[in-house]
């Protein structure tokens, strides 16, 4: 799958898995941090994603401390999924 | 020492988060035999972050818990102890189901970390960064009696200057399924008797999210006292229930004359409300009712609490709870006794400021 | 008002032992309870290692003389007899006694097995009376003849711990004379899978207070003290075993889940725990940790000790290496195994222990400690919600 193919689906899968009411899938800046600022997320979202990528794109995240690299941003979530995906 | 509930919020099925709101318009018999809450806006109190993965029993109690600080006026608490029995049951639910939906594997955390039943207290202490005593009892039908006991003895031993204290419990399809299944539920059929006259088996089910500011020294504002609380764990005959009666009453330094009003506990089903029926009419006082207002859960009496102390407040008693029976001139006194299947009593006084 | 709090008996079942011998035999040998899982049925059988103690739910309903009870309510019976027949009691009206009790997950070691048939209509085995978390209280305190005051506790990890300090409140309130205080908790898969969601479960035998610790193995278990008033064990020439000096619950409002980086509640808890002892830091000779071998708890456990004793950390370790983090029972066996340490002039060590905590400046027991003098010796527990507790029990 193509990355930016990879980026809007996720944008929506997040959205879904995360229960983030308020926030539209288009609204959210690929290139923005995903934690702390930009959408706020927290370590019990970072173990939720951990989830999705499993569920989805069935990519393991088998050490939490890699998750705060590959959940950097939309994007870098992205990449992530499109170089270990079989 | 006196204990004073200086403010309250209650989440019920009728609309007792306005706060004016004292029953006008009303009735005797319950809608339907699942009396669910109705509810805030929950954004309103809850910021969002933190709502969008909160379930039901969270948002209740949580909003409960930060109205009943607003309406006081406070920002902070120095303990926070809550009673639920079934805890947070919806995330419960929630994890259990996924658990064999999907052979425990790909299973998310939110619904594990929010079952444990002290998320109410934990998530409000969080909310306004509350770093003292922080207890959870979860003892089925006396659960807010052991948590009220123990905010009275924190009061007393000067370990706090102000409580929030708080009873909470949910129903969701899952427990009304279970309820019903286990012939707890009160038939649609059976429903047109009010709960006082019920010849039929089974209780209206209902839930709530109730807290109390409580302190040891009085406000303009405060709406009433607890003079005690006591728990009665196994009844061996309804002779026991006024005898119990009868040694609280001396306990708290109260004759029975001194008692305007008992509110009781009374749930519709005529075979467990039997004990309850032969105390209040060997006990001679006039009897007013609440479980038709709020339904059967395990921690009501936070309801009745509620409801006792609103009505100390404003001398007033909606004529609908209060049956066949002259209003008492005077609110002075009202003896909370509750009950939950015949099983684990509970008395609570409440008392004018 | 305050009378002292004596501890004048025990009971315990958990991974390493059915009753108090059998526990201090496995502490003195450094054996462990940590193994396959064996008990539970589980898809994660072949994945995990547990504290699971080693008897199936009929050889426990066999030694409990009971039938067909559900896991955590034999546990608690069986610890709960125990305590009574160690603290002598032949009588339960000799005073005003009550029972509290603790648990995270209650029923659901039996709720689990049925849930789905319940529901799908496979089956009409209503969990209703088993499931909810006063239950098992409840008939405890009827096999014990308990009846004065009886109630159960929930926050999490820190339960028992709250169970005693409340049990002691209410002797020295003058509302009790006595009192069985403390936890249970079975293993289930509710609880693995959880704590599996969360990613703090090591695959191998837990390391707490190692550099390259990967997080903790559950364990499940009960124990229970009895506390008595002073004036309860010179009335009926009671033998106390321990005093309980000091308590303290505090909240860390950080995290639902997590640890505040610098423990700031378990500083807190710390703090009342000596306040309400009246002892200076200095006077503690052991800290019994909650130490659970996650990357989190550990480091931030550390750090508030070497906060509130000022880099003056007396001896500590943490066995949960032992047992296994018990979950709401843990505070009540780990209260267990810190009197046995001062009725033995023992410390048992952090097993499965050698490389230093790189943000730690102090370093855990790692060996079996023989003759030490252990006069005060506090016990931490720290659980989800930010529940903080700390007891401090004291030789008398």
């Amino acid at each position: 799958m193509e990355v930016q193919e990879i980026i809007k689906n996720l944008k929506s899968q997040i959205v879904e898995q995360l229960n983030l009411e308020e926030v539209k899938p288009e609204d959210i800046d690929a290139d923005a941090p995903l934690f702390g600022t930009g959408l706020g997320l927290d370590s019990i979202d970072a173990l939720e994603l951990i989830v999705l990528l499993e569920k989805n794109y069935d990519v393991k995240i088998e050490d939490p401390k890699e998750s705060k690299a590959v959940f950097a941003s939309v994007k870098t979530m992205a990449e992530y999924i499109a170089a270990h995906s079989k | 020492m006196e204990t004073y509930i200086n403010s309250q919020a209650c989440i019920s099925h009728y609309n007792t988060i306005d706060e004016d709101f004292f029953f006008e318009e009303t009735s005797v018999i319950p809608s339907s035999n699942f009396l669910f809450v109705t509810a805030p806006v929950y954004k309103d109190y809850i910021p969002a972050n933190t709502i969008r993965r909160t379930s039901h029993i969270l948002k209740m109690g949580i909003s409960s818990g930060l109205m009943c600080l607003k309406n006081e006026g406070a920002e902070q608490t120095d303990a926070i102890i809550v009673g639920t029995a079934m805890g947070c049951f919806e995330d419960t639910d929630k994890f259990l189901r996924s658990i064999n939906d999907n052979d425990e594997r790909m299973l998310t955390p939110t619904s594990f970390i929010q079952s444990t039943h002290n998320t109410v207290a934990g998530q409000i202490a969080l909310l306004v960064k509350c770093h003292g005593y922080n207890f959870t009892y979860v003892h089925q039908n006396l659960s807010f009696e052991y948590a009220l006991l123990d905010a009275l003895m924190l009061l007393k031993e000067g370990e706090a200057k102000n409580i929030l204290v708080g009873g909470v419990d949910e129903l969701i399809p899952p427990l009304c399924e279970l309820f019903e299944r286990a012939g707890h539920i009160k038939k649609t059929e059976n429903l047109q008797e009010p709960i006082w006259a019920s010849t039929s088996k089974g209780y209206v089910a209902g839930e709530g999210a109730t807290f109390f500011y409580l302190s040891s020294t009085s406000t303009a504002n405060s709406l009433a006292k607890i003079k005690g609380v006591r728990t009665i764990q196994k009844l061996k005959s309804s002779e026991e229930l006024l005898e119990q009666c009868y040694l609280f009453l001396k306990e708290i330094n109260l004759k029975k004359e001194d008692i305007n009003l008992v509110l009781s506990g009374i749930n519709g089903d005529s075979e467990k409300d039997e004990h309850l029926k032969e105390f209040n009419s060997k006990i001679a006082l006039p009897i007013a009712y609440f479980k038709h207002l709020c339904g059967e859960y395990f921690t009501s009496s936070s309801f009745a609490l509620w409801f006792a102390a609103k009505m100390i407040k404003k001398q007033q008693i909606p004529v609908w709870a209060l049956p066949n029976t002259e209003a008492p001139k005077k609110l002075q006194h009202i003896l909370i006794f509750n009950q939950y299947e015949d099983q684990q009593y509970s008395l609570i006084c409440v008392s004018q400021c | 008002m305050s009378t002292r709090v004596h501890i004048t008996g025990m009971g315990i079942i958990s991974a390493i032992g059915d009753s108090v011998e059998e526990n201090f035999l496995s502490l003195s040998q450094c054996k462990t309870g940590i193994a396959k899982i064996n008990h539970l049925k589980t898809n994660h059988k072949n994945e995990f290692v547990c504290g699971e103690v080693k008897h199936s739910n009929e050889e426990l309903n066999t030694i409990a003389g009971t039938k067909n009870y559900n896991r955590t309510t034999i546990l608690g019976l069986i610890a709960a007899k125990e305590a009574l027949h160690s603290a002598g009691i032949k009588a339960i009206k000799e005073g005003r006694t009550g029972f509290i009790s603790s648990t995270t997950v209650a029923g659901m070691c039996h709720t689990e097995l049925i849930y789905k048939d319940f529901f799908d209509n496979k089956t009409n085995e209503n969990f209703i009376d088993s499931h909810f978390s006063g239950v098992s209280t409840n008939e405890i305190a009827a096999h014990l003849g308990i009846t004065e005051y009886v109630t159960t506790i929930s926050t999490a990890c820190s339960s028992a711990a709250n169970a005693v300090m409340l049990g002691a409140r209410l002797i020295k309130n003058n509302i009790l004379d006595r009192v069985i205080v403390g936890g249970v908790d079975a293993l289930s898969k509710f609880t693995l899978n959880g704590f599996n969601t969360l990613m703090i479960l090591d695959t191998e035998w837990c390391k707490p207070f190692d550099e390259n610790r990967k997080g903790l193995n559950l364990g499940e278990g009960a124990a229970y003290l009895v506390l008595e008033s002073e004036e309860q064990v010179k009335k009926f020439n009671k033998k106390s075993m321990a005093l309980l000096s000091g308590y303290g619950n505090a909240n860390d409002a950080y995290h639902q889940t997590a640890s505040s980086p610098e423990g700031h509640g378990a500083f807190l808890a710390m703090q009342k725990a000596l306040k309400v002892a009246e002892f200076p830091p200095e006077s503690i000779d052991y800290i019994n940790a909650h130490g659970t071998g996650t990357p989190n708890n550990d480091s931030s456990e550390g750090i508030a000790m070497q906060t509130i004793f000022e880099n003056k950390v007396p001896k500590f370790s943490s066995t949960k290496a032992y047992t296994g983090h018990t979950l709401a029972a843990a505070a009540a066996i780990e209260a267990v195994i810190s009197i046995l340490s001062m009725q033995n002039n023992m410390i048992f060590p952090c097993l499965n222990r050698s490389e230093q905590m790189k943000d730690l400046s102090i370093t855990p027991i790692s060996e079996l400690q023989k003759n030490v003098d252990l006069k005060n010796v506090m016990s931490n527990s720290f659980g989800f919600g930010g529940n903080c507790s700390t007891l401090i029990f004291s030789k008398n």
